[in-house]
């Protein structure tokens, strides 16, 4: 007769095995090419796009920048960033609410990387998803505007915990909203002492030539290819 | 509905170990999540349950240890909290470092061979 046993398996493994060792292939393939990567997240509407095609201003005929925009829908973000003539692809997750890493790393194998230095991933909008999932990034930047209001780092630790970078965007319209730059400041450091703050508003340009300074220095500080 | 791909995660994670164990069924999973992971533990479970039908995790039980983040204040020393904070919960001071509350793993898993 067939005898049926119960029995525990230890498991001990992080849920997201998958995921991480796809984020570390993209690591590698970065790193063999000398490219330094920005992951860029945010709420809907906190100013991504906005603030790389500041960045790109400052790249711009350069050739050395590629861009990966992460949408549910549409080129709309895209089109945007081709017109400063770099290198850009989008990535459509349809349903999904975050890039995931075997999307990107099929990206970044269909592009033409050979000049690039300076890949700049913009993920889908949404504080939530992406802070979970790795990229390869070099520095993942969370960004907040100011008309979202200062209990962000309160309600979504996680990305403020994983972020290297926080950049508080549209400081133009501090006057009309209700905003404690302090008390943000102070939370998003309680998440994580490490992280480097910019304020800056990429409509007056208040701010942006020393978060663009400091995104050169991160470059200029990966080893360049051998 | 983030716990949509982290209940396929754990599908998957849950199958291999079954079929490497040779299981005819798994019953239960137990599961260590952080409070900062913002994860519904019914909504985990109502997907899971969705998703499993049909395989040898069939009706198998997500058993989720939350796993707290840890406040350590200036003045008060270190305690646990339920969500993260950006005052310390006794003194409401702001002399504070939050750790932790970030895990996301499988523990064991519980079959029938």
């Amino acid at each position: 007769m067939e005898t049926t046993d119960k029995m525990r398996v230890d498991v001990e493994r992080s849920i997201q095995q998958s995921v991480e060792d796809i984020s570390e292939t993209i690591r590698a393939l970065l790193a063999e090419r000398g490219i330094f990567a920005l992951n860029l997240i945010s709420s809907p509407g906190s100013g991504k796009t906005t603030l790389i095609e500041a960045l790109l201003s400052r790249y711009e005929g350069k050739g050395t920048v590629a861009v990966i925009e992460g949408d549910l829908e549409t080129e709309i973000d895209a089109d945007r960033i081709r017109k400063h003539g770099v290198n850009v692809l989008q990535i459509n997750t349809r349903s999904g609410c975050h890039i995931q890493p075997i999307q990107l790393l099929n990206a970044l194998r269909r592009m033409d990387l050979s000049d690039t230095r300076l890949l700049i991933v913009e993920n889908v909008g949404n504080l939530v998803c992406p802070a979970e999932v790795p990229l390869g990034e070099d520095k993942r930047i969370v960004l907040l505007s100011v008309t979202e209001g200062d209990e962000k780092p309160l309600k979504y630790p996680l990305i403020f915990q994983t972020s290297d970078v926080l950049i508080i965007t549209k400081t133009d319209l501090l006057p009309y909203v209700k905003f404690d730059m302090d008390r943000v400041r102070r939370a998003a450091r309680i998440a994580n002492p490490r992280i480097e703050i910019f304020e800056l508003s990429a409509v007056t340009g208040e701010g942006v030539p020393a978060f663009l300074d400091r995104i050169e220095s991160f470059g200029d500080a990966k080893r360049p290819r051998p | 509905m983030h716990e949509l791909g982290i209940a396929e995660e754990i599908l998957g994670i849950v199958l291999a170990e079954a079929e490497r164990n040779q299981a005819k069924k798994v019953s239960a999973i137990r599961l260590r999540v952080g409070v900062v992971r913002a994860i519904e533990p019914e909504q985990l479970s109502f997907i899971f349950d969705h998703i499993a039908r049909k395989t040898l995790a069939e009706g198998a039980a997500l058993e989720i240890e939350e796993v707290p983040v840890r406040v350590v204040c200036a003045a008060c020393g270190e305690m646990e909290s339920r969500s993260f904070a950006w005052e310390c919960p006794k003194c409401k001071g702001y002399e504070i470092s939050v750790q932790g509350g970030d895990a996301l793993e499988i523990v064991s898993v519980d079959i029938e061979v």
